[in-house]
């Protein structure tokens, strides 16, 4: 038996290695070594003051570092008694909207699409289609700024905290940043013509889907959570006995099985879910790219992200009109502090995000649990790599293990996240 | 020949490298001034064996670390350590208080240390070798990675400042946090941040470090006059700086 090895692979964020055996020319086992090591984020939130939380949790990962603020504080609001204003929900869901734009922008261009085009990196893109490069590093930028006028900077937002903000942009800032929305909207949609025409690998995964879902919203920010096959929805609070989670020796991330299934969340699940609340542009281009609700090809996570960027683009444009038409106040609320404990989740751009914690008469954490999107997707990533492999075994080795290298690129994993 | 340069990440959320991603509006100018030679985060390939610049973002959490640091120092010409981890240790050394089992317990359950083997106590890329630049701070500043960058290329000396944040704070007319009563560490960390926070409605956290010049005496003593029990301080300022002289009181 032989052993094929792809050894910190590259354009993911963290540490992780892809072990393939080999026994007489067949696949016996294919696994995604996880070795990121742990910095153990859950022991770390204990004893320290509720209000330090969104600042260390926000650090397990600097991609989503707006997600994990926010779902830090919608846990820690759940345990205290806090409810938030509507503009503080707003303001919120461009955070969100701000690290999507973020993150798809530099997945899709950065990490994924080097792939497609024969490349190691997309540097050698910015001399032969500097217009690619060009846009990608506009709607990236965009994003960052969103997550700066509303944070105060591109990463680890500043002004969120438990209650609501304790700055917000003025409302020229916001004007100027309606615009600026609306222009990149064609951007995001060049984005889904791109990778619709990328050929792709025929491939079905065969997990369950999971995504948060509200009927009158695509929820990124609030829901409950809904899986596509079985057809139920439960209460975000209810999460920890929802999905099981299990230590396995191969990955300092642990894995994650629901209704005893493998499942995958991220931009496919959310999209299969709630295609109907997709805003119109968005709907459109996700017909162009072939994209129907209900795909198993993982590989469509790509063209999911860029239909997302789309309606993200439109969807902020309505949220800063709001802004600026209706008053209200996002200055953080009056609470008193109170032992109890709480639950929360947003969907990051990788997918569902839960936080838990339960805090003492003086706010002092107690006990704290995060579950990350790519960490639940390990098991399934590993389920999709098993059954994808024996395709694609003819294949010449590298081009054997860059087929799946792509595979696991399309999950858009952040293995920091993972282990955290 | 454009100096070759090498990305390096150890224990972190990668929220520096994502940060050097974030100059938009000067990244393919930089790319145009050095050979990037290695970047996991962007591209596929392996560390070359030589290279002149190494940038170093992240904490020391495993013996590999340590190993693989010490050949960056043996064939970089200067390394540059990035982000309050690489620094002082940041968040990541949170976790170095007590014994790293009960953390493996914690997070794994029983059984835990079998999985995440090779964990060591977190501390800082200076606690293992000499760096030649450093940019501190939770994230890095864009601007201030590009001037240190540029003076690393150029073979000049790195300086950041030691004085702390309270002059530059001053400068922003920001109401002091102080006055309200409350807690804010700018008076002892490290200036260069433009008092963002302060600024934007919160208390500097600490996240640039304890500044060289800062005087912790009279910090606590000013604390302590107001009310503010001497734990108080070292708790808040232990979020980045649990290793950090001064954060011991």
């Amino acid at each position: 038996m032989s052993t094929l090895t792809v050894e910190h692979v590259a354009r993911i964020e963290g540490h992780g290695t892809i072990t393939v055996d080999v026994e007489g020319g067949e696949v016996r086992d294919i696994r995604m070594d996880v070795i990121e090591p742990a910095r153990f984020f859950e022991s770390m939130v204990v004893g320290r003051r509720f209000d330090e939380i969104p600042l260390i949790t926000s650090r397990i990962c600097g991609i989503c570092s707006p997600n994990h603020a926010l779902t830090a504080i919608k846990a820690l609001e759940d345990a205290l008694g806090v409810e938030v204003s509507e503009r503080t929900v707003l303001l919120r869901k461009l955070l969100v909207y701000g690290s999507y734009l973020q993150n798809h922008a530099t997945h899709l261009y950065l990490f994924a699409a080097p792939d497609y085009v024969g490349l190691p990196s997309v540097f050698p893109l910015a001399k032969t289609a500097p217009e690619v490069v060009e846009r990608a590093l506009r709607i990236k930028k965009l994003g960052n700024d969103l997550t700066t006028l509303v944070g105060g900077r591109p990463i680890h937002p500043v002004t969120a905290v438990v209650g609501g903000f304790t700055a917000e942009p003025a409302p020229a800032q916001l004007e100027a940043f309606r615009a600026a929305l609306l222009g990149i909207a064609d951007d995001a949609v060049a984005t889904a013509e791109l990778f619709a025409s990328f050929e792709e690998f025929d491939f079905a995964g065969a997990g369950e889907m999971l995504a948060l879902f509200a009927e009158d919203d695509y929820a990124i920010y609030d829901g409950e959570i809904s899986a596509l096959d079985g057809e139920w929805r439960r209460p975000v609070g209810e999460y920890r006995s929802v999905l099981e989670e299990r230590v396995v020796a191969h990955s300092n991330a642990k894995h994650s099985t629901v209704d005893g299934r493998t499942f995958m969340v991220g931009a496919l699940p959310r999209i299969n879910l709630s295609a109907a609340r997709l805003g119109e542009r968005a709907r459109g281009a996700m017909r162009s790219a072939g994209l129907s609700p209900g795909s198993r090809n993982t590989f469509f996570n790509n063209v999911a992200q860029a239909v997302e960027l789309i309606d993200a683009a439109e969807r902020c444009a309505g949220y800063v009109e709001r802004l600026l038409g209706t008053g209200g106040d996002s200055t953080p609320v009056p609470f008193a502090v109170r032992a109890g404990s709480g639950a929360g989740a947003t969907e990051a751009p990788r997918g569902t995000l839960y936080h838990g914690y339960t805090v003492d008469d003086d706010g002092f954490v107690t006990a704290g649990d995060v579950v990350t999107p790519t960490a639940q997707n390990l098991g399934n990533l590993e389920a999709d790599m098993r059954a994808f492999a024996p395709t694609v075994a003819d294949l010449p080795r590298e081009e054997f293990l860059l087929a799946i290298e792509r595979l696991v690129r399309a999950y858009d994993p952040c293995l920091s996240c993972a282990v955290h | 020949m454009a100096p070759r340069v090498v990305v390096i990440g150890l224990a972190s959320d990668f929220g520096c490298q994502v940060q050097m991603t974030n100059i938009e509006d000067h990244l393919l100018d930089v790319l145009g001034l050095i050979d990037l030679t290695y970047w996991q985060l962007a591209s596929s390939g392996h560390l070359p064996a030589e290279y002149d610049v190494a940038i170093v973002e992240g904490a020391v959490t495993t013996e590999a670390h340590v190993e693989a640091l010490r050949r960056v120092r043996e064939t970089a010409g200067a390394v540059i350590a990035v982000g309050a981890c690489a620094i002082t240790g940041g968040i990541p050394a949170i976790a170095s208080a007590g014994e790293l089992a009960d953390r493996y317990g914690c997070v794994y359950g029983e059984g835990g240390a079998e999985v995440a083997c090779g964990r060591i106590a977190p501390m800082p890329v200076t606690a293992v070798i000499d760096v030649d630049y450093r940019v501190p701070g939770c994230p890095l500043d864009t601007d201030e990675f590009l001037r240190v960058l540029s003076r690393a290329l150029q073979g000049l000396s790195g300086r950041i400042p030691e004085e702390p944040l309270c002059a530059a704070c001053k400068t922003r007319e920001n109401i002091c946090f102080h006055d309200r009563g409350e807690l804010c560490l700018g008076l002892v960390t490290r200036t260069g941040c433009g008092a963002k926070c302060v600024s934007l409605g919160r208390a500097c956290t600490g996240c640039r470090g304890i500044a060289a010049d800062a005087n912790l005496d009279a910090a606590y003593a000013l604390l302590a006059s107001r009310g503010i029990p001497a734990e108080e301080f070292t708790r808040r300022l232990s979020l980045y700086n649990t290793l950090e002289e001064g954060c011991d009181r």
